[in-house]
């Protein structure tokens, strides 16, 4: 091939993609833009008018939901942690002939569609079920007492269903861990719990960060938990977003929303890396980027 | 490369970007309600072939369909996709927007709805002459409502009331929407998504008339309702979905549609619609064809059908609400009498006493109150 | 005593892993076992009775059966357009050095930071400001954009794992550029194409918050769940999900099985190494 040809190469491969990208993500962003600038509502029609208010106000109005959709998935984000890292420990290590196998049983339930999850939820959490039942032999639970429309269902959904993306990451930069290091800190006199401490935990940092970030994203933005778990004291800041748009059909106030939830997120991300390490996120493939 | 010259080509590539699209459309600006002279009427002619209408679920029998597709040659695709008017609309706004009935002949909407869809230009009128039995046959309480008073582009499909709905296994005593609001009850009973049947029925409680009141009185009702969302009083706000709950006895009380309720008994004999003591809404849902609507001949010709009250009485007999059609009474008489003497299907004077049409807000703060009570159900 | 409780720090993990696997399973139970359910009316909440009759016609329910029918011929053409677009953007990513890489990577990563409902509402934005319907050619364009990064990371990882000395050899062997790619590069890179191909697959069927925005007045079977949970959802949608797990399961395990033969047959003859048809790549992403 001709050296020009050759330079051209990766333009022609990364083309097509990179175009469907631009004009069907990054160009929606600046349309979303404009109509955050906007003022009118469907009647009257909408006017660009640099209408910076549509921010502040809608960051006043709906404070609350702001503030409770970071809480939700910030706690949901930790509970997946817990319940993943160990998972994700056995399946790594322990697992041997069945590691496919249980990591099948983690994917699996993404092939019944999120909507039957959550409503399997629904069911299971039900004021009449076996789970609340339990819960009020317990105490646990008063006697007019529910699960579901709590903030607790909410929260119990979000972890359930961002679960296997916590697990996998961890698991893929554990699986990469060669035993041999971590015999090595043994041979070195360190106990089965320094060495996790300082081999194992350390090296499975971009997986902890890569897991924690595809959790806690989506789930600030999820509204189907909320919607089928929660009542209207529990709805976050994706329900506001949806309805503005598709009951309202207030759109800049919508448009709006969803920058200062896309500048939020951004900024906890950026702390999180600040604090995490860059390196932790990028990884291997920074490295040989 | 050096950055700045990176820097540069990156400004560039997203100018390139913005031109892009910056010959984008105009802005999504609607055009004000069309005038008399633009309407368009609904052609009579064709009739038969394909054509699509969009229902609210648990609205027609089994049968009335194939039955009407076989007499005119038809093929009716019928959905019951509507469970909410605002959602119904936000989804097909665009297209309507656009003169596209996003391949529907017909929906079927609350009166308040059919009005708001009326005044951005997207419904069509009618040919009277397509409809001789809706003519005939509708309900003289019908047929000059305020905001369609000669009927030009509505036809009821049917009619029904908005009260509570209880549970009277656990709750037998309630009776009144002030019921709803004890504490006793806390966390036990739900509201409608539906503003104008929540507030309505509020507004009577707090004596104000519906058909009257001024912004005030709605922001009252509106903060009444709003109190006992963030306490918890209301456990959530329904369309359809206060069934599942309120047969489950998750609930023991919401705020329903009369005929829910006796298709509900199937699934739990105790739970039954009363009339709360403040009076009840009246509300009917209306056929409406679009604009771009394929078909309008056979969706005319339909409307004829279910105006015969033979064909009524097969509607009525399994929807159980209240039906538009006269005549229809007498005929199931003779089937079912106690269906033809069941008060929620055919009221008398006295029952609808207290019953008024849902209140419609004056335009110059319809906006506004729509979206207040829009942030109370989302909390 | 000390003999138990060793025993038990031993096995906490697997035990924590055990019961961790068992929760994640719980709501496919519920599901499956409510599908055999037999409710009085239209509410499959409770548990009312035992039967088969809706087995013995899952399809009776016409809109779920187009619902359901749809969504798998968007997730189809949407999974063969992603996948290839995503697949020549990967190998562009890695095997290239170019201007304008690092931005390219960042522009495919932020799809995948952007919540949902912030990718829907904006394409909606875009749709509403140009005059287009929403309808199966937006669901299109959305499920194709919000695969490719998907598709990309996961080719990715496998490309970056491969060991370029096999290419070498084909072109020490006088094959030339593209013969190479096509006998070699692309065979040793099926499985990391198929793993992004069931991801953009699973990814697309499963999708709600972007199609409800896009979807004008096409149902998807999402959309339709959506939509029936407000007035009841039949039995039939369990057993369609159900029925749609069971066929994923199956195929899954029937590659696992495979490797597994693969495997045993290299044990049994060292000297070849046989490829595993499909290794569950371990990368990241959504699966």
């Amino acid at each position: 091939m001709t050296v020009i040809r050759r330079r051209l190469v990766p333009y022609f491969l990364l083309g097509p993609g990179l175009i469907w990208l631009i004009l069907f993500f990054v160009v929606p962003m600046y349309f979303m833009g404009r109509l955050s600038l906007e003022e009118g509502s469907l009647t009257e029609g909408f006017r660009f008018t640099w209408q910076f208010s549509n921010f502040t106000d809608s960051l006043s109005e709906f404070d609350t939901q702001f503030v409770r959709s970071f809480w939700y998935a910030g706690i949901a984000t930790v509970l997946a942690l817990v319940i993943a890292y160990p998972l994700a420990y056995m399946i790594a290590f322990r697992a041997g002939r069945w590691k496919n196998a249980l990591l099948l049983a983690v994917i699996a339930p993404f092939f019944t569609t999120y909507l039957i999850r959550t409503l399997a939820w629904q069911t299971i959490l039900n004021d009449t079920g076996v789970i609340v039942d339990t819960f009020k032999t317990l105490g646990l639970l008063g006697d007019n007492g529910r699960l579901l429309d709590t903030p607790g269902s909410v929260i119990a959904g979000l972890t359930y269903n961002f679960l296997p993306f916590m697990v996998l990451p961890i698991y893929a930069s554990l699986e990469r861990i060669d035993e041999s290091l971590i015999e090595a800190a043994k041979d070195l006199y360190a106990s089965a719990r320094e060495a996790f401490w300082k081999v194992t935990l350390p090296i499975s940092a971009p997986g902890i960060v890569a897991g924690t970030l595809l959790t806690f994203i989506p789930a600030v933005g999820d509204y189907i938990n909320a919607d089928f778990l929660g009542s209207q004291n529990q709805a976050m800041i994706g329900n506001v977003i949806q309805s503005q748009y598709l009951v309202t059909n207030n759109y800049p106030s919508a448009a709006a929303l969803s920058f200062v939830l896309m500048a939020l997120i951004l900024a906890a991300v950026v702390i999180y890396i600040r604090f995490a390490g860059s390196e932790a996120l990028m990884g291997e493939e920074a490295r040989r980027a | 490369m050096s950055r700045t010259w990176r820097f540069a080509l990156a400004i560039l590539a997203l100018g390139a970007a913005l031109v892009i699209a910056a010959c984008g459309g105009d802005d999504g600006g609607l055009e004000e309600g069309a005038s008399e002279e633009d309407v368009e009427t609904a052609a009579a002619e064709p009739v038969g072939g394909e054509w699509t209408i969009s229902n609210w679920p648990l609205y027609i029998d089994k049968k009335t369909v194939d039955e009407f597709d076989k007499e005119v040659g038809a093929n009716t695709k019928y959905i019951e996709d509507i469970n909410d008017n605002f959602e119904f609309f936000g989804k097909l706004r665009p297209q309507l927007q656009n003169g596209d009935s996003g391949g529907r002949s017909m929906f079927v909407v609350t009166d308040y709805m059919a009005k708001i869809m009326r005044d951005l230009g997207y419904l069509q009128n009618l040919d009277k002459s397509a409809i001789p039995n809706v003519e005939e046959n509708l309900l003289p309480g019908l047929e000059a409502p305020d905001f369609d008073p000669e009927r030009e582009y509505s036809v009821p499909w049917q009619s029904g009331f908005t009260g509570i709905i209880i549970n009277t296994d656990l709750a037998p005593e309630i009776d009144s929407i002030e019921d709803l609001l004890d504490p006793k009850y806390k966390g036990k009973v739900t509201f409608l998504g539906d503003m104008y049947d929540d507030v309505s029925l509020v507004l009577k409680m707090q004596g104000a008339d519906p058909a009257d009141a001024t912004e005030e009185e709605w922001n009252k009702a509106i903060d009444t309702i709003e109190e006992a969302a963030d306490s918890g009083q209301i456990r959530d706000f329904t369309g359809n979905a206060y069934a599942g709950p309120l047969v489950k006895g998750d609930i023991v009380a919401a705020i329903g549609w009369s005929g829910d309720a006796i298709q509900l008994q199937a699934s739990n004999p105790n739970v039954k619609w009363i009339r709360p003591a403040e009076g009840c809404n009246l509300w009917s849902d209306n056929m409406v064809i679009p604009v771009g609507a394929p078909n309008p001949g056979t969706a005319q010709a339909f409307m004829n059908y279910v105006y015969d009250p033979k064909n009524q009485a097969q509607i009525a007999e399994y929807v159980n609400y209240v039906t538009p059609v006269e005549g229809v009474k007498e005929v199931l008489a003779k089937k079912d009498p106690k269906l033809a003497n069941n008060q929620l299907i055919f009221p008398d004077e006295q029952f609808t006493a207290d019953c008024t049409p849902q209140a419609i807000p004056d335009p110059s703060f319809e906006d506004a109150v729509t979206e207040r009570y829009q942030s109370v159900v989302t909390g | 005593m000390r003999g138990a409780w060793k025993w038990l720090r031993e096995k906490a993990i697997t035990i924590y892993g055990v019961l961790a696997i068992a929760y994640m399973l719980i709501p496919i139970a519920v599901i499956i076992v409510f599908s055999f359910n037999d409710p009085a009316g239209k509410f499959n909440f409770i548990w009312e009775g035992f039967t088969l009759e809706h087995w013995s016609d899952p399809f009776a329910i016409t809109e779920l059966t187009d619902a359901m029918v749809l969504s798998i011929e968007l997730a189809a053409l949407s999974t063969i357009v992603s996948t290839a677009i995503g697949t020549l953007m990967a190998i562009a990513l890695v095997r290239h050095e170019f201007f304008g890489r690092r931005a390219s990577n960042f522009l495919i990563v932020i799809p995948m930071a952007t919540p949902e409902v912030v990718i829907g509402a904006a394409l909606l934005s875009m749709f509403l400001l140009y005059g287009v319907s929403p309808g199966f050619n937006t669901l299109f364009i959305a499920h194709v954009m919000f695969s490719i990064s998907f598709v990309v990371v996961v080719v990715r990882s496998r490309l970056i794992g491969f060991d370029r000395s096999l290419e070498e050899a084909a072109q020490d062997l006088g094959a030339d550029a593209f013969t190479t790619f096509r006998t070699v590069t692309l065979p040793l890179l099926a499985p990391g194409i198929i793993a992004a191909a069931l991801l953009a697959f699973a990814l697309s069927i499963d999708d709600f918050v972007i199609s409800n925005f896009n979807s004008g007045t096409t149902v998807t079977f999402p959309l339709y769940i959506f939509g029936a949970s407000q007035r009841g959802i039949p039995v039939e949608v369990n057993v369609i999900a159900t029925m749609l797990f069971a066929v994923t399961v199956a195929a899954m395990l029937f590659t696992i099985w495979q490797q597994r033969r693969a495997e045993r047959m290299a044990e049994a003859r060292p000297e070849q190494e046989l490829e595993p048809t499909l290794a569950l790549a371990p990368g990241q992403g959504r699966a």
